[in-house]
């Protein structure tokens, strides 16, 4: 029988679990779902579980209403790899934008948000529950966020 | 709506002059019309005194804080109390990060939050 990955071993990195979501509001929850079972079969925290969850939730949706805003039949592709104790989950649509890279490192300013400015919430709340996040996007192809936790 | 979306009720009650609304299911951007839609009839009716309820609610995410962003401006703006209760250990940490703590009382349970609203 194949063992899962066990956080008391070090072991070859998984083969990677891949999602190709319909790109519509609800089914970040597949992704959320299926990355916190991962996360839990790794060993991690509760608390960093939820946190993880919120993470995704943010990463998957930013991708369904920004990345793949306007185009018909898209998809958000999802990827996650467990690798020694990181695992790691790269969300990716199939519209490249340009990020306002200045998003998401201060906490948001909630009297602009209170004014119903867009403050970069979800992608400051990405930075708050991940050890690393790295945006990227390609003219033409599209953009990703790479994110990776791990297991302590 | 894709068939993942849970169905979201919002509902209303009383407690004395405390008016509660509890929200059951996901506070994301589907839950923006019922939320503000039973926020607005409460202040109709003339509450000044609310909790949200989140006892049954197991996901929000940034478009739901910011329809609860929403729902704490317009409190400010009409004079009214406003607490939240029932949020879980990790909704609770987010709300204190984001900085809604500031505006409205966060408390474990419905009855602490219409206890101290009601004081």
């Amino acid at each position: 029988m194949r063992r899962f990955w066990s956080p008391k071993r070090t072991q070859p990195a998984e083969q990677p679990i891949e999602l190709r979501l319909p790109s519509t509001l609800g089914y970040e929850k597949v992704a959320m779902d299926t990355v916190a079972t991962v996360a839990a079969r790794m060993g991690f925290r509760p608390d960093q579980i939820a946190g993880l969850r919120t993470a995704v939730s943010e990463a998957v949706t930013n991708a369904i209403e920004h990345g793949n805003s306007g185009i018909r039949n898209a998809e958000v592709h999802v990827v996650i790899t467990v690798a020694g104790n990181a695992l790691t989950v790269r969300v990716r649509d199939q519209h490249y934008r340009r990020f306002n890279r200045g998003y998401g490192y201060d906490r948001p300013d909630l009297e602009r948000a209170l004014q119903g400015e867009d403050v970069g919430m979800g992608m400051w709340l990405i930075r708050q529950f991940v050890d690393e996040v790295e945006w990227t996007g390609v003219p033409g192809q599209g953009n990703e966020v790479r994110m990776v936790l791990r297991c302590q | 709506m894709a068939f993942l979306d849970d169905t979201l009720e919002v509902t209303s009650r009383q407690h004395g002059k405390v008016t509660v609304i509890d929200i059951k299911g996901d506070v994301t951007t589907f839950a923006d019309a019922k939320i503000s839609e039973a926020y607005t009839t409460a202040t109709e009716a003339g509450a000044q005194q609310l909790v949200l309820n989140f006892h049954h609610s197991n996901y929000i995410n940034s478009a739901g804080i910011a329809i609860l962003i929403r729902i704490v401006t317009s409190c400010g703006r009409n004079g009214q109390k406003l607490a939240m209760s029932g949020l879980n250990e990790h909704f609770q940490k987010i709300f204190r990060m984001v900085g809604l703590s500031q505006y409205a009382d966060i408390y474990e349970t419905e009855e602490q939050a219409v206890a101290a609203l009601s004081s």
